[in-house]
């Protein structure tokens, strides 16, 4: 049975060019005696949304990485997964090209388990070669859980200018399709002028963004844009700081549009948690409540978040045998993060398991000294450092005395255990900080 | 230092690319290191310097470095 229903002629895909229903999808053909490995080097085109609705639709295996990956990293991922058909390369030692992609000329016997569906690096354009495997009912589960609580219909079209390769992205695309609406597919940013002429002339309902997205529409002024089609906006991606939380609350509330702040990982497929649009105001800061059919809880000894669902992945894939594996997790995630919970039972992350420094046998948390000065400054800043040194990365000058005193304030730190430095903070692609390249550059 | 090359300056700072690379005809998304980000970056940049606080079309206007120009002289700097 297929993933995807494509038989009706309801609009499926709009682009800059033109418009596509759902029967309009190209079926792209992959042809094998077994169960293969599908990768892809997403795009936001009209061919490659084709090519991955296809490939899910024909039960293989599919790899979605992002088309500016590092080359290298690419090689390496090759070799060590073989995928059988590549999507978005000219050409390739071993393959041949066809009219949509490459095919191995080779044949190897492939192991690949019956539930696998798809996927995702854990670390986005930077990379590893390790993957979240995801099952057919991973994604089932999550796009439905998010039509729910989105109250997602035919008549809805979303902006989707995330890379599909990320799983918010996909997470657009997988929900949007499941529940026969429309996708304004675009590769723009909101700092384009023909992004906003297509959002409007298009009639977009909702836009999707993580926190730097939001920085952005506040700066271009999105607030005093006229676009009264657009009843839905949705965050996730990292944590936005309150302030523009209650900036976008306000907004939603005084236009009558829905602002949902939500929270998730790329292990959940990757939906875990929001807050319903109306609680917004009242419970920013919050990740909210989980989504339709999960379950959040705080483990009371070690305070752990952990997310109890059907979307929790099957497990990681570190290499080609890996992909044999079936359902290693049972449906329980271990999120990482550390979080509370209150009376009525939002959740509030209060840091991750792992960032955590010792200074002279003191426990400091990295994420909540990050959060507690930016929720003092409204600056961009970001912590590491080492069992004897807390080091704040700032990126204004004028902010290090005041921080300092705040530091000294706040932690009663010797001045020798904590350095103030001034320099841009290294970023992933979707704007959340690269802890691993900004520990080695300041350490 | 003229209004011309400060704002050089600032498109060499925001971008982090080379001052040869900053000609009239520069144009964003044409090179990796004018992406949203960097725009913004940008943006900044040119509101701190200048003084300026540059409107919503100006800022998504602001495709080339010919057009930056442009877009301050409504913002009375001179070139």
């Amino acid at each position: 049975m297929s993933f995807f229903k494509l038989n009706n002629d309801k609009v499926a895909v709009i682009t800059h060019e033109r418009t596509y229903t759902y029967n309009e999808i190209s079926r792209v053909e992959f042809k094998s005696t077994q169960k293969e490995l599908v990768l892809i080097l997403c795009e936001n085109t009209i061919d490659i949304l084709s090519t991955y609705v296809s490939a899910m639709n024909s039960q293989h295996a599919v790899m979605l990485l992002s088309a500016d990956i590092n080359r290298e990293l690419l090689e390496d991922i090759i070799i060590r997964y073989e995928p059988k058909w590549i999507v978005g390369l000219e050409s390739y030692d071993g393959y041949e090209r066809s009219s949509e992609y490459l095919v191995r000329i080779e044949n190897i016997n492939m192991n690949i388990h019956p539930d696998l569906a798809i996927l995702l690096s854990t670390s986005g354009t930077t990379g590893s070669q390790k993957f979240v495997r995801l099952s057919y009912e991973n994604i089932r589960s999550n796009a439905e859980s998010i039509i729910k609580y989105l109250d997602i219909d035919e008549k809805e079209r979303a902006i989707m200018n995330l890379p599909l390769s990320y799983s918010y992205g996909m997470s657009i695309v997988n929900s949007h399709l499941y529940a026969g609406a429309s996708i304004l597919l675009t590769d723009e940013s909101v700092m384009e002028k023909s992004f906003w002429s297509f959002a409007k002339d298009q009639g977009a309902t909702s836009i999707s963004g993580v926190p730097f997205t939001y920085q952005m529409l506040q700066r271009i002024g999105f607030t005093k844009m006229e676009l009264p089609t657009l009843k839905t906006l949705t965050q996730a991606g990292g944590r936005l700081n309150e302030k523009l939380v209650k900036f976008f609350a306000e907004y939603a509330k005084e236009r009558d549009k829905r602002f949902y702040v939500m929270y998730g990982q790329t292990e959940a497929a990757p939906r875990i948690s929001y807050i319903p649009f109306e609680k917004v105001l009242e419970k920013a800061g919050t990740i909210g409540v989980a989504i339709p059919d999960g379950h959040l809880e705080v483990n009371e000894s070690t305070g752990e978040l952990i997310y109890k669902g059907a979307n929790v992945m099957m497990g990681y894939a570190e290499c080609l045998e890996d992909l044999a594996k079936s359902d290693e997790l049972g449906g329980v995630l271990h999120t990482g993060d550390t979080a509370t919970v209150d009376a009525e039972g939002y959740f509030t992350i209060t840091g991750r398991m792992k960032r955590f420094i010792k200074l002279f046998g003191l426990r400091i948390n990295l994420d909540e000294v990050e959060k507690k000065l930016e929720s003092s400054f409204h600056i961009p800043l970001a912590c590491t450092g080492s069992d004897d040194k807390l080091i704040i990365a700032i990126e204004q000058e004028i902010f290090v005395e005041p921080i300092k005193k705040a530091v000294e304030d706040l932690y009663k730190l010797h001045k020798t255990a904590y350095k103030i430095k001034v320099m841009d903070i290294p970023r992933f692609a979707n704007s959340k900080t690269d802890y691993m390249k900004l520990k080695e550059s300041c350490l | 230092m003229t209004n011309e090359e400060k704002l050089r300056e600032i498109f060499v700072e925001a971008l982090g690319i080379d001052i040869n690379q900053v000609t009239e005809d520069l144009a964003y998304n044409t090179i990796p290191e004018w992406d949203s980000i960097a725009h913004m970056a940008l943006i900044a940049e040119i509101d701190d310097q200048f003084d300026t606080m540059l409107d919503t079309d100006d800022v998504l206007d602001m495709s080339t470095f010919a057009k930056a120009k442009e877009i301050l002289v409504k913002y009375d700097v001179e070139f």
